[in-house]
C-alpha cells in the first residue's frame, strides 16, 4: 500500500482503501502457520536460509521468486513432503495451531489430512470421478454413501467443477480436460476438509481461460482455507494473493501485502524481479 | 535518466517501448515550454505573427498527448508493468495530461496578443511580464527534474507555487485598482486577468508534475499535503 498522508486519509477516502496486515505483529487467532528460523539442507547444500514468517488464516498467500529460490521446497516443508526426499534434513519449526509439525510424535499422514496439496500436473486417479473426490474420506473410514454422495457434491461445487460433472461422475477422471481435472484434484484436496490448502503452480500445465477459473476458484477457496500458492507467474500472485513473500537463492527477501510488493518493493531486488530486470 | 534504469529489462523490446514513450515526453516538454515562451514573447513585443504561430501549433501539442497516451495503454495491455516500471508509467500518464493542458494555457496567452491595446493602455500588459518570467522559470525547471527524475530538485521546486500564487494575487489587486480608477479601461484590464490566471494555472500543473515525479521515484502520494509534510519526506 502506498503511503498516503493521513490529512487524505482522514477526508473519507478510508472506505476505499484497505489497510493491510500488520504481518509482523499478527495476533494469534489470525495466524494459520508459524514458520520459525527454518533451515533446510539437501545433504550439504543448503536450500533455505533461516527463513520466519507468519501466514494469515483465510487470506491466500503466494510464493514468488526465480526457478531454485526455494519457494516450491519451503511450500513442501508445511506438510512434509520433503520427508520423501533422502538426505534432506531441516531445523527451525513451523507450527500449526500452536504445535510444531516438525516434532517427532506428529503423525504425518494426520497432518497431510490437515494440510492437503495440489500439484502442478492434475494427477487423478485412474478411477470415476465420484471415487476420485471421495478417496480420502474412503481412507478415512467413512462408508455411509449418504455421507458420501453429500462430500463429494459440496467438494464438486466449492471446486467449481459439479455442474460440468454431475451427469458423469461414474465416468472416468482421465476423460475430464486439463483444467476440469486440476479442479478435480483441488474437490478431492478440499473433501477431507482441510485447514491449509498448499498449491504448487497449479495453473502452469492449463490453458488461460482454465486459469482464470482456476484463480476465480481460489478466490472463494480462502473463505474456507488458508491457501498457499506457489506460481512462476507474477501477474498471478498479484491477482489471487493476499500476501505475497519475494524468494531469493533460500532467502526470505520481502513478505508484505500484495498491493505493497507490486507497486512499491522495499528491496532493490524485488524491484528488480517484478520488472522483469532479471530472474 | 538514471534513477530510470530502463535500459536493464530482460526484454529488449521492453526497454524500447519505455526508452520511446519518454523520449516522447521529452519532446511534448520541449514543445509546450516553446509554446508558453512564445506566446508570452508574442504578449511583450505585440507580435501577431508570433501570436498566431502559438494558436497553430497547439494541435501538435495534443497529438503528443494523444500519441503518447496511447503507447502507455499499449504498455500495460502488453507488458504488465510492476512496481517502478508501473509508476513510470501512470506518472508519465499524468503528466503529459498536465503539459496538454499547460499547451492550453499558451494558446490562451498569445490570444492576448491578438487584442486591440492602446499605447496607453501597454502599462497593463508591462505587468504580466514579471509573472510569466517566473512561470517559464517554474516550467522549466520541472521539465528538467523529469528529464533527470531527480526527486530532490521535484521537493525543492515544488514550493515555487506559492511564490506565483502570491505574486498573482497582487496582480490581480493592482488590476482592480486601474479598474476603480478608469472603469473605460476594464475590458482590457480583464483580457489581463485571463491572462495571469492562465499563469497561475500554469504554475499548478508545473507544481502537478513535481508530485509526478515524487510517486515514480519515492512512491509516496503527495498529493494534497502541506509544505509540511513535504519536507519530511
Amino acid at each position: 500500500m502506498i503511503s498516503i498522508s493521513p490529512k487524505v486519509l482522514a477526508t473519507g477516502s478510508d472506505a476505499l482503501i484497505k489497510s493491510p496486515l500488520d504481518l509482523n505483529n499478527l495476533p494469534p487467532e489470525q495466524v494459520a502457520l508459524d514458520i520459525n528460523k527454518l533451515n533446510l539442507f539437501y545433504g550439504k547444500k543448503q536450500a533455505l536460509n533461516n527463513i520466519t514468517m507468519s501466514i494469515p488464516k483465510g487470506q491466500v498467500t503466494a510464493f514468488i521468486g526465480p526457478s531454485g529460490c526455494g519457494k516450491s521446497t519451503l511450500l513442501r516443508c508445511i506438510n512434509r513432503m520433503n520427508d520423501l526426499v533422502d538426505d534432506c534434513h531441516i531445523t527451525g519449526e513451523i507450527n500449526l495451531n500452536g504445535h510444531n509439525i516438525y516434532n517427532k510424535h506428529v503423525d504425518v499422514a494426520e497432518l497431510r489430512r490437515k494440510v492437503g496439496m495440489v500439484f502442478q500436473r492434475p494427477n487423478p486417479f485412474p478411477k470415476t470421478i465420484y471415487e476420485n473426490v471421495v478417496y480420502g474420506l474412503r481412507i478415512m473410514g467413512e462408508n455411509n454413501r449418504r455421507n458420501l454422495d453429500d462430500a463429494a457434491e459440496q467438494s464438486l461445487r466449492s471446486a467449481a467443477l459439479w455442474n460440468e460433472v454431475k451427469d458423469r461422475l461414474h465416468e472416468s477422471a482421465l476423460g475430464l480436460s486439463g483444467g476440469q481435472q486440476q479442479r478435480l484434484v483441488i474437490a478431492r484436496a478440499i473433501a477431507i476438509q482441510p485447514e491449509v490448502l498448499l498449491l504448487d503452480e497449479p495453473t502452469s500445465a492449463l490453458d488461460p481461460i482454465s486459469t482464470l477459473v482456476i484463480e476465480e476458484l481460489i478466490n472463494d477457496l480462502k473463505k474456507q482455507f488458508t491457501v498457499v500458492i506457489v506460481t512462476h507467474n507474477m501477474q498471478q500472485a498479484a491477482r489471487v494473493s493476499d500476501q505475497t513473500a519475494f524468494m531469493y537463492m533460500g532467502d526470505l527477501i520481502e513478505y508484505s501485502d500484495t498491493n505493497t510488493l507490486f507497486t512499491t518493493p522495499l528491496k532493490k531486488k524485488t524491484e528488480d524481479y517484478i520488472t522483469g530486470r532479471y530472474g | 535518466m538514471d534513477n530510470l534504469q530502463i535500459g536493464r529489462h530482460i526484454s529488449g523490446q521492453f526497454n524500447e517501448d519505455l526508452e520511446r514513450v519518454i523520449n516522447n515526453v521529452m519532446h511534448m516538454g520541449g514543445l509546450v515550454e516553446k509554446q508558453v515562451a512564445d506566446a508570452l514573447a508574442a504578449v511583450d513585443q505585440r507580435d501577431v505573427t508570433l501570436a498566431k504561430q502559438v494558436l497553430s501549433k497547439d494541435y501538435q501539442v495534443n497529438a503528443y498527448e494523444v500519441s503518447i497516451d496511447d503507447e502507455c495503454t499499449r504498455i500495460i495491455a502488453k507488458r504488465q508493468p510492476a512496481a517502478g516500471d508501473l509508476r513510470l508509467v501512470m506518472a508519465i500518464v499524468k503528466t503529459i495530461t498536465d503539459l496538454e493542458r499547460i499547451g492550453d494555457e499558451a494558446e490562451k496567452i498569445a490570444r492576448v496578443a491578438l487584442e486591440n491595446f492602446s499605447t496607453s493602455q501597454q502599462y497593463l500588459l508591462v505587468n504580466l511580464d514579471n509573472l510569466g518570467r517566473r512561470v517559464l522559470e517554474f516550467l522549466q525547471l520541472s521539465l528538467d527534474a523529469f528529464t533527470r527524475m531527480d526527486v530532490d530538485a521535484a521537493i525543492k521546486i515544488h514550493q515555487m507555487d506559492d511564490k506565483i500564487n502570491r505574486e498573482y494575487e497582487a496582480l490581480i489587486r493592482q488590476l482592480m485598482t486601474y479598474m476603480m480608477e478608469d472603469p473605460r479601461s476594464i475590458p482590457q484590464v480583464m483580457t489581463v486577468i485571463w491572462s495571469a490566471r492562465a499563469l497561475e494555472r500554469i504554475g499548478d500543473r508545473c507544481q502537478n508534475i513535481c508530485e509526478h515525479i515524487i510517486y515514480f521515484v519515492k512512491g509516496k502520494v503527495v498529493r494534497h499535503t502541506t509544505a509540511e509534510e513535504m519536507k519530511n519526506l
